[in-house]
């Protein structure tokens, strides 16, 4: 399938996608045709690419309001009764019904209170609405990773260099090889485990992730500075142990070991499906990734080409998109960070419409295919092989330094 | 003495911190709420227990608060946070109640094009609920109270000195009050009905109403007519709220007299102050309400890279506007995103300052 085509001066050459044929994934078996579908943009179409996004976004904008933060505070207080609910079944229930029910409960909540208010809220989705429980630099969710430390390794880092390597951490966590442009190393052998292991403590990944213990390692960040880094996260870990294995559990009296058990059950729950998620969004077939030196100058138009090109969907119901956070809309996630989440389903039509006039690739399939499309990339790729250099960008840039202000990417500090 | 107050504190700050970091002070907070929208346990929230139609274009909302109210002193003002269409918006009202009561109530003009009191006019009533800011403001009386009082307002000005009259009548302090107040038509009057009835019941009060259809005296404020109603106004402890050109006049005429030390004034802004705009690029005057300090933008950069070259530090990261680490709320004036092209001119609105140009004199919280 070639969408190479359908950018370009020639009439009649846009193209759009059929009916039930996603650009990226139809049949996405090889990894090799897949990263290579998308149409190069020039500095021009790429900013011409980004206008037509950012117009879109100034429309759902406009539109905010009522609904949308009746939205948000539906589902706070969806986690809120939920975390009530199970923390009653858990505390005072007798049996393994109640146990099961109450865990359930309490693994909603969390799976809620991460995916669709913490992350989203912090993002500053809502910010547009004055609430201070709705703001984004003050939130603070219930996590082991602290929100100073994730506003500056996920909304910063991950948001601005997605994908590219090097520069996006969130590429494997670090630990993992997920795609075939990072080195092979002994300890990626290890990796089908690591990754179980991620997944299983995922929110202590995410806790460690600011603190760059690699670069303590490779000697490039002295141990006072790791010491400074470390000590929000270190004191937020030990009062989250308390909380959910010391003080609950005491107020429970008998009980303590069935509701430190639920406690561990729904945290456990909530790592695994955040991890599945968030592995999902950017690493199936079809996403790709890009170095450094092809994205320095870049403009504010290829800025959004690369989200486009880093991003994956996840397809599903309502449900799916609120478990998620809507992060099964990686995609118009990573092209609108801030626009509340809830309203990608209905932007994701009109994004996929204005990414076929581009020839741009949208890479999007079923929880089942993108999961199982990981979880064969960490297989394979645990195995040596060659290192794979990064698709390179054929095109120059014919007006460098002639963009509007607006539309140059990142100014320097 | 010192070391109980020192345990006192310690528990408290103990409690403070265990609850927030259990998450238990948002738990409380949530449930208090959907028990009762009113009584929360951060914030002075108040529920609206009657509307008053004053007039054909105002309205008195009287509120009762909640424990966390501390209550207000006769002038004084109320910032009045309303929910409109999801947005959090802010405005500052005169109380117009007498203090010491558990109601209080404000006193609103409708404006044309006004956000906030179209809304309270539009879509509030019986039972909503609306936030509260403490009372504040030294357009207060004085204690004690001076002997000698004029109270002059015009328009919806008359809310102020309306709480002082009240109060001065609840405490049976009427002595001699000269009240002189401005309207276009006798049915603008606000309170007219109330103010008549105090005239009669209080010997002491002398109600001046002068309305712009009144065939025997000149359309609105006039230095000669005021002097000839109380001849003795320079003497008198003023106190003084109305639109811009009735308090200029007045303004002129106590400073004429040598009377400026007995004039009090409460200027009241129905709108956001206008603030001139400048082209994108001029230089601007920006305030840094935490540092005290100020900064002169020069060229055409964004407010960071203009913060930056003045030395200061603001947080940032990602510098094209997605990651929202700069974050900071603008507490007057106008900025142009230069993204999107959108303006922000109302006061105490977050800005991102890595693609905010200046279009105004500013003042950040910094």
């Amino acid at each position: 399938m070639h969408l190479g085509t359908a950018f370009g001066s020639g009439a009649g050459s846009v193209m759009r996608p059929g009916p039930g044929t996603p650009p990226c994934n139809s049949h996405g078996k090889k990894e090799v045709s897949m990263t290579h579908q998308n149409k190069t943009l020039t500095r021009e179409q790429a900013d011409a690419f980004g206008r037509e996004l950012l117009a879109l976004r100034q429309e759902v904008v406009a539109d905010l309001g009522e609904r949308d933060v009746e939205h948000i505070r539906r589902i706070i207080r969806a986690a809120r009764r939920s975390e009530a609910a199970g923390r009653v079944l858990l505390h005072v229930g007798i049996g393994p019904v109640s146990f099961v029910l109450g865990t359930s409960a309490l693994a909603l909540s969390k799976i809620l209170e991460n995916m669709e208010i913490g992350h989203n809220v912090m993002h500053g989705q809502y910010d547009w609405t004055g609430d201070p429980d709705l703001a984004s630099q003050r939130y603070e969710w219930d996590l082991v990773c602290t929100g100073d430390d994730w506003r500056h390794s996920h909304n910063y880092e991950h948001h601005t260099f997605t994908n590219i390597l090097g520069k996006d951490r969130d590429i494997g966590y670090v630990m993992l090889r997920v795609v075939q442009e990072q080195e092979w190393k002994p300890v990626h052998l290890a990796q089908p485990i690591l990754a179980a292991l991620l997944a299983l403590f995922f929110q202590w990944g995410v806790g460690a992730h600011d603190l760059r213990i690699d670069e303590l390692f490779a000697g490039k960040q002295t141990s006072r500075q790791f010491a400074r880094r470390a000590r929000p996260f270190l004191t937020k870990a030990t009062w989250q142990l308390f909380k959910d294995y010391g003080f609950f559990p005491i107020l429970a009296l008998a009980n303590a070991p069935r509701v430190a058990l639920g406690n561990l059950l729904a945290n456990g729950a909530r790592n695994l499906w955040a991890f599945a998620v968030i592995f999902c969004g950017h690493f199936p077939e079809g996403v790709r990734v890009y170095d450094q030196a092809e994205t320095e100058n870049e403009s504010r138009g290829e800025w959004y080409a690369r989200q486009l090109g880093g991003s994956a969907n996840v397809e599903g119901g309502r449900w799916l998109h609120l478990l998620t956070g809507h992060l099964s809309h990686q995609i118009e996630h990573h092209l609108f960070p801030d626009v509340p989440a809830s309203r990608y389903p209905e932007m994701a039509p009109r994004v996929r419409e204005i990414c076929a006039r581009y020839g741009q690739s949208y890479c999007t399939g079923s929880f089942r295919r993108q999961l199982g499309s990981v979880a064969r990339r960490i297989g394979r790729l645990a195995l040596p092989g060659p290192r794979r250099p990064v698709a390179a960008k054929p095109v120059a840039h014919p007006a460098a330094g002639r963009v509007a202000s607006a539309w140059i990417g990142r100014r320097a500090a | 003495m010192k070391s109980a107050e020192y345990i006192a504190n310690l528990w408290r700050s103990t409690r403070s911190t265990l609850f927030r970091r259990l998450f238990l002070d948002r738990q409380a907070e949530f449930w208090v709420r959907e028990i009762d929208p009113v009584h929360t346990l951060t914030g002075i929230r108040a529920q609206v227990v009657d509307v008053i139609a004053e007039t054909d274009d105002t309205k008195s909302f009287v509120l009762r608060p909640n424990a966390a109210w501390r209550g207000h002193r006769a002038g004084q003002s109320t910032l009045v946070e309303v929910e409109i269409d999801g947005v959090r918006v802010h405005r500052f009202y005169s109380i117009s109640s007498a203090p010491g009561q558990a109601l209080i109530s404000i006193t609103v003009k409708r404006v044309p094009g006004g956000r906030v009191s179209s809304w309270l006019h539009q879509h509030v009533g019986v039972g909503h609920v609306v936030g509260l800011g403490p009372a504040s403001g030294d357009f207060v009386l004085p204690t004690p109270i001076s002997a000698r009082l004029l109270l002059l307002s015009g328009g919806s000005g008359i809310t102020p000195v309306m709480s002082m009259l009240r109060d001065l009548a609840a405490r049976s302090a009427i002595e001699d009050v000269a009240f002189v107040h401005y309207a276009r038509t006798r049915a603008d009057v606000i309170f007219g009905d109330e103010l008549e009835d105090l005239a009669a019941r209080h010997a002491g009060l002398r109600l001046i109403v002068c309305v712009d259809d009144d065939d025997d005296a000149p359309r609105g404020f006039d230095e000669a007519h005021l002097a000839a109603l109380v001849p003795d106004f320079a003497e008198r402890s003023t106190f003084l709220c109305g639109p811009g050109a009735l308090m200029d006049r007045v303004e002129k005429l106590w400073a004429d007299v040598g009377a400026s030390h007995h004039l009090q004034r409460e200027r009241f802004v129905a709108a956001p102050l206008f603030t001139p705009l400048v082209a994108s690029g001029e230089g601007v005057d920006v305030r840094l309400s935490r540092s005290q300090r100020r900064v002169v933008t020069r060229g055409a950069g964004t407010l960071l890279e203009q913060l930056e070259g003045a030395g200061e530090r603001p947080a940032n990261g990602c510098r094209m506007g997605i990651c929202r680490t700069c974050t900071c709320l603008k507490h007057s004036g106008t900025v142009e995103n230069l993204v999107t092209g959108e303006v922000s001119s109302e006061p105490d609105q977050e800005i991102q300052l890595c693609i905010s140009v200046p279009r105004s004199d500013l003042e950040l919280d910094l």
